[in-house]
């Protein structure tokens, strides 16, 4: 995983929060590093037949029984490609472990608060209501997700 | 105060235990009215009297009087002078309750004020001794702590009553307010009064004693009235003999005389005191409250100053440890003071530790465990170590053999070890369940309803934390029963049902879960009303209300909202905190079901999971995944080998079933139900395929679908069709898990059958909850996850589809099968033997048994004979036309005598012989031969059925000489044709055989229907109809009612045939129609009725 760490500086959390940012289809997307468990590469999932379709299926985590989402499928685009590159995403919420299948893992980078503006309606195919806002850096364009959007069944 | 600590836990515990006792107890003791159960009153006075007994020797003395007073009017009740009237019965319970209030908070209980409740069981016992038998009006406030003035007043009403008298000692010192109710009573039952001193230390202490078996030894030979800690006598703090002496005071009251007492109490002589009447006084006001009442404020007032100095002085040295220990010593009126001192001198204590200290001294939360378990708990944690030890060692000298058997010894004691922690959790419904009588008596009181509360099932054991968990849960679904479900009475009857309502609260274990009903007979709700407050707020559309069923609609009261406005009585009243009920039972897991009949009642079922447990399972496969099946709900396993699943399963309408035992079961295949992509391993070439294949009985063929093209899975593995079949081969047996949740039963196909394990389970994820066919998930030992099935609601998913025409089918064939075994001709048979075979023949052919001797058997003309009744009587033997042994020479013989064409002739036959009446079952190829119609089992042995007619015709064919001629008659003037109906194959080769014996021709039809079908088509070719009556489909009566109403058919005559003709059988035959009966294998009467109905 080629991955920047860069260090907290101790500057409020809004202004200056680090983002693992990732792939969805051609999307870059990114969520905040801190709600983030885990990230691995177990793919031994058990499929959950009669599952909504997103679900890729049960993992084995440590003991948990972890639901593995596809990411893709969630936010409405086509299914994650099985790739070497692929990733679980693991991330707590409402007091369970979910993962976030990717496409790939990309660079952890900081975000500062100026440079994020409001999600636009559509960002590479992934409709809005996903987004927390998005951040653009030199060279592309990071949809920060909500998490808690992005998990609703 | 007693400050020992564990003693004083080990007294509330016992106390609360005998509490909640004591409730249902009182309220048996309230339906049984004046016909008092004097075992269950003893019970309940006995309890209130360890109660006060402890309350005395612990210095609890506003127990102790509350609990004395209770116990006096106990007395009452339990000499049948007082009649537990419910009003009675609830100043009772009041004081009970209060009680109970009183040890849950045993620190602040001698502060409290009971005079209330003392007052009003004092009026029961004065109402009663003055004979005044009126109802008293009883009110008791809920009571506050309430300020000193108010004792005063409260005492002085106390003392009109004035029934505690004083003792006073030789020594002067004073026993103060014992009841004179009690002492009265012991005078006139002629016992002796004693006034027993133990010194705490000396006698009871240093002899290693406990006060509890004293009073238990005490309490054998008689009553112990009142007791108390004299502590006037401990002497003060500034003596120097500080402690040396505690005397405990106890009132006894024995039929034992004085000299006895010695041995009996194990004391010195100066220490019991026998009563006499010149020591006791009238307790006099101020006498009274310095012994009810002063004597708590005495010791708050002594212990203030002393605990708040030591605290100041603890608080400054910022030792927390110590205070915590002295804690549990102030009652709640220091505790301001303690708060303001801390305050004052240090910062470092907050009121968190001082909540968490008197936290500490709650008395709940400890369960008590058998002993036995904990033994048992103590011998496993020892194997454990011991066996740990041989792994570690195992392991270190790599002896996999050693490792292996420690391994085995680990898993061996983990379960043993696993299930007995289970045990100390669980316990009983009961806990939960009994509190109910009290509630529901109480509603059902004070809403003026008269209701029935039935308790199921208190036995049903829960998790410890379930049982807590469920409580408020059920409260509230209790409450809501009594309060909306069941009627006034009033209204009941004009609604026609019983005035007084019904509640049943059960619970039972059922599908791997613990269900729990509650059930009334009240007005139910409304499904209609519901919706309508739904839409009104706001919680639903119009639109959407309409498109909800019946059942839809009910459920809408456990939405939250729906109960959040005002209490929506109009709407038949439930649904007040129904979310809360339903969001506490999803916590634990559970579901709960409603189902009501507007005008009938409601059930409420709860079902509770089994994720609590650890729980054994069945792990079968399908597909690539591992599933479990709780062995809870699995019946049994079957496999279905290759070479019958064409016999075994079958399709009936849409569904598979298979055939278990005699019965049909449904069958499930969980490939199709869960929509997994069944897939095989091609046995040649190793690679996956899908399956496709319909249905589980599907067996390879040729077959050539709707638009003509023949299979297309056939074409790609033609090849592989030569040689053994590969549908044979033992991979393609069937493997069926048998399981059984609530009323479904059925056969859950899966692809393999591994092992059963014992699994944890764990949640799924909240994407899939809405995946009802899993209970949840487990890990299996190598680390992937299994998803544990959750058999009922499977076959909900499936009864959608399949499973209702499965399960609707099977009940079809089922009817059937039953109509068929119904149908199945019953017969008489006569059992004899032939040498060593085993033969029957039809009983209505016999004539009779008879036992010769051999030597009277005369040889004629090369014929047996036997001079009989005036006649010669041929004789024959079975083995003469049949392949079968020759008789035994023996002196007497057995003789069955048949008759055949008005003669008489005898079977020579082996003993014993016996008539039984059994339904025939006839193998007529395997052992068919001449004189033997075929065989059947009777009793195990393969019996022979012998054929009397074909004997006597192969025997002697001039008998048969007419019909022959018949016959050549009919052939010449036209054969008369019969119709015959007869589903037993065996009969309908029979009769048939006499019929076309004689020139008929004969149509059969193996059921009503068919036979009625031909004779439609053919009723002109048709002369005469015989029928079974007995047969699937339509039977006989049927056939016969539906040829006599049809115009065009109504001539035909309908001779029915049957093994058993009955009254009924022929009244009922009579009123169809049916022309004549005649009994099947009566050969000759048959064909005399049938050449008699076709005029020949």
């Amino acid at each position: 995983m080629a991955s920047k760490i860069v260090k907290n500086t101790g500057t409020p959390l809004e202004s200056n929060t680090e983002l693992a940012t990732f792939y969805v289809g051609k999307a870059l997307c990114g969520i905040d590093i801190l709600s983030i468990q885990e990230i691995n590469k177990n793919f031994d999932v058990t499929t959950v037949p009669q599952a909504p379709d997103y679900v890729v299926g049960v993992l084995n985590l440590r003991g948990r029984i972890v639901t593995i989402l596809d990411l893709g499928k969630k936010l409405g685009l086509s299914q994650i490609e099985k790739d070497k590159r692929n990733r679980n995403i693991i991330v707590r919420s409402q007091d369970e472990h979910i993962g976030l299948m990717v496409d790939a893992i990309s660079d952890v980078v900081t975000a500062e608060k100026d440079r994020i503006e409001p999600a636009p309606s559509n960002i590479s195919g992934l409709k809005g209501r996903f987004f927390k806002g998005v951040m653009k850096t030199k060279t592309s364009l990071i949809g920060i997700l909500d998490i808690e959007e992005v998990l609703k069944d | 105060m007693i400050e020992d600590d564990e003693i004083l836990q080990m007294y509330i515990e016992e106390s609360l235990e005998h509490l909640s006792d004591i409730e249902s107890d009182l309220l048996t003791i309230e339906g049984d009215g004046e016909n008092i159960d004097i075992d269950i009153v003893n019970n309940v006075f006995r309890a209130a009297h360890s109660i006060k007994g402890g309350a005395g020797f612990m210095g609890l003395t506003t127990i102790k009087g509350l609990a004395h007073s209770l116990e006096n009017v106990l007395d009452l009740i339990r000499n049948r002078e007082l009649v537990p009237t419910p009003n009675r019965i609830s100043v009772l319970l009041k004081g009970f309750d209060k009680l109970e209030n009183l040890m849950n908070d045993i620190q602040a209980s001698n502060d409290e004020d009971v005079s209330e409740y003392i007052e009003a069981l004092a009026n029961i016992t004065t109402s009663s001794e003055n004979g005044d038998e009126e109802q008293l009006e009883i009110e008791i406030k809920e009571t506050e702590i309430i300020e000193s003035e108010d004792i005063t007043t409260d005492d002085e009403s106390q003392s009109n009553n004035s029934f505690f008298l004083n003792i006073t000692l030789a020594d002067g010192r004073v026993f103060p307010a014992v009841s004179q109710y009690s002492v009265d009573q012991a005078k006139e039952d002629g016992r002796f009064i004693y006034l027993v001193e133990y010194d705490l230390i000396k006698d009871i202490h240093n002899k290693n004693k406990n006060p509890t078996e004293i009073f238990d030894s005490l309490e054998k030979t008689g009553a112990i009235i009142d007791s108390r800690i004299d502590f006037d006598s401990v002497g003060t703090l500034e003596s120097n003999q500080l402690f040396s002496t505690i005397p405990f005071q106890m009132l006894f009251t024995s039929i034992l005389e004085p000299d006895m007492t010695t041995t009996l109490f194990d004391l010195e002589e100066e220490y019991i005191h026998v009563i006499s009447d010149d020591m006791l006084s009238i307790s006099n006001e101020t006498d009274e409250v310095s012994g009810m009442k002063a004597m708590p404020q005495k010791i708050v007032v002594a212990t203030k100053p002393l605990d708040s100095a030591k605290i100041t002085k603890h608080v400054v040295k910022s030792e927390p440890k110590i205070k915590a220990k002295i804690q549990p010593a102030p009652g709640k009126k220091s505790e301001p003071i303690l708060e303001s001192e801390t305050m004052e001198h240090t910062n470092e204590i907050d009121n968190d530790s001082i909540n968490s200290m008197n936290m500490s001294s709650k008395p709940m939360g400890s369960l008590r465990v058998n002993v036995n378990l904990l033994d048992t708990l103590m011998n496993l944690a020892g194997e454990l170590v011991l066996s740990r030890n041989q792994l570690i060692q195992g392991i270190n000298s790599s002896n996999a053999k050693a490792t292996e058997l420690s391994s085995q010894r680990i898993d061996m004691i983990t379960s043993e070890l696993q299930e007995a922690i289970m045990r100390t959790r669980m316990q009983p419904i009961a806990n939960v369940f009994n509190k109910f009588t009290r509630v529901v008596r109480d509603l059902s009181q004070e809403l003026g309803k008269s209701i029935d509360l039935i308790i199921e099932g208190k036995e049903v054991e829960l998790d410890k934390t379930i049982i807590e968990a469920i409580n408020d849960p059920l409260t509230h679904l209790v409450r809501n029963s009594v309060d909306h479900g069941i009627e006034l009475p009033n209204v009941r009857e004009s609604a026609g049902k019983k005035p007084t309502g019904k509640i049943v609260l059960k619970a039972f274990h059922d599908a791997g879960q613990v269900n729990i009903m509650i059930s009334d007979d009240g007005k139910g709700l409304d499904p209609d009303k519901i919706a309508t407050a739904a839409v009104k707020k706001g919680l639903m559309s119009e639109q959407q209300v309409s498109e909800l069923s019946t059942k839809e609609k009910i459920d809408l009261i456990l939405l939250p909202g729906f109960s959040t406005a005002e209490r929506v009585t109009d709407v038949s009243g439930r649904g007040v905190g129904m979310d809360v009920v339903v969001t506490n039972l999803e916590k634990l897991g559970g579901i709960i079901e409603i189902e009501s009949k507007t005008g009938k009642g409601t059930d409420i079922q709860i079902k509770l999971p089994l994720t609590l447990a650890i729980i054994p399972s069945q792990i079968i496969s399908v597909g690539n995944e591992k599933y479990a099946i709780p062995q809870v709900n699995l019946d049994e396993l079957l496999r279905i080998p290759a070479s019958q699943v064409k016999d075994r399963i079958e399709k009936v309408g849409d569904a598979d079933v298979v055939r278990l035992r005699g019965n049909l079961l449904p069958l499930l295949n969980l490939a199709q139900v869960l929509g997994i992509k069944k897939s095989f391993v091609h046995p040649e070439n190793g690679l996956e395929y899908p399956d496709k294949r319909e249905s589980i009985a599907d067996r390879r063929s040729n077959r050539v679908d709707l638009n003509g093209n023949s299979e297309s899975d056939n074409d790609s593995f033609k090849e592989d069709r030569t040689g053994q079949d590969r549908r044979y081969r033992a991979a393609s047996a069937i493997n069926i898990a048998v399981v059984s949740a609530g009323v479904h039963k059925y056969g859950l196909v899966v692809d393999e059958l591994k092992d059963s394990e014992e699994i944890v389970v764990k949640p799924l994820g909240r994407h899939l909850k809405k995946c009802s066919g899993y209970a949840g998930a487990t890990i299996m030992g190598d680390g992937k996850v299994a998803l544990i099935l959750d058999v009922s609601n499977l076959a909900q998913m499936a009864e959608l589809t399949t499973m209702a025409e499965a399960e609707r089918t099977a009940k079809a064939a089922r009817a059937a099968e039953e109509a068929r075994d119904k149908a199945k001709d019953k017969a008489s048979l006569l059992l004899f033997k032939n040498g060593p075979e085993h033969c029957a023949a039809p009983l209505n052919l016999v004539e009779r048994i008879e036992r010769i001797p051999v030597s009277s058997i005369e040889r004629v003309s090369g014929k047996k004979v036997v001079q009989y009744r005036g006649g010669a009587l041929p004789l024959y033997e079975l083995s003469q036309v049949a392949n079968v042994s020759k008789l035994p020479e023996t002196e007497q013989q057995e003789i069955i005598v048949f008759t055949v064409k008005g003669r008489e002739l005898g079977l020579m036959v082996t003993p014993p012989v016996d008539a039984v009446e059994i339904a025939l079952d006839i193998d007529d190829s395997t052992l068919k031969q001449i004189g033997i119609n075929g065989s059947m089992i009777i009793d195990g042995h393969t019996t022979l059925l012998v054929d009397i007619f074909d004997i006597v015709k192969s025997l002697n064919p001039s008998w048969f000489e007419d019909e022959k001629l018949a016959a050549a008659d009919m052939q010449e003037s036209g054969q008369k044709v019969i119709l015959f109906a007869e589903d037993s194959a065996f009969f309908r080769n029979q009769v048939k055989g006499f019929m076309t014996d004689e020139g008929y021709r004969v149509i059969t039809a193996e059921d009503g229907e068919i036979a009625w079908n031909i004779l439609k088509e053919r009723h002109n070719e048709i002369d005469l109809v015989v029928t079974d009556l007995e047969m699937p489909n339509m039977d006989g009566f049927e056939l016969t009612a539906k040829i006599k109403k049809d115009p065009a058919l109504s001539h035909f005559n309908v001779i029915a045939l049957t093994s058993l003709a009955s009254d009924a059988h022929v009244k009922r035959g009579k009123e169809v129609g049916i022309d004549e009966y005649e009994i099947k294998l009566d050969r000759e009467n048959l064909m005399k009725l049938i050449r008699r109905y076709l005029n020949m």
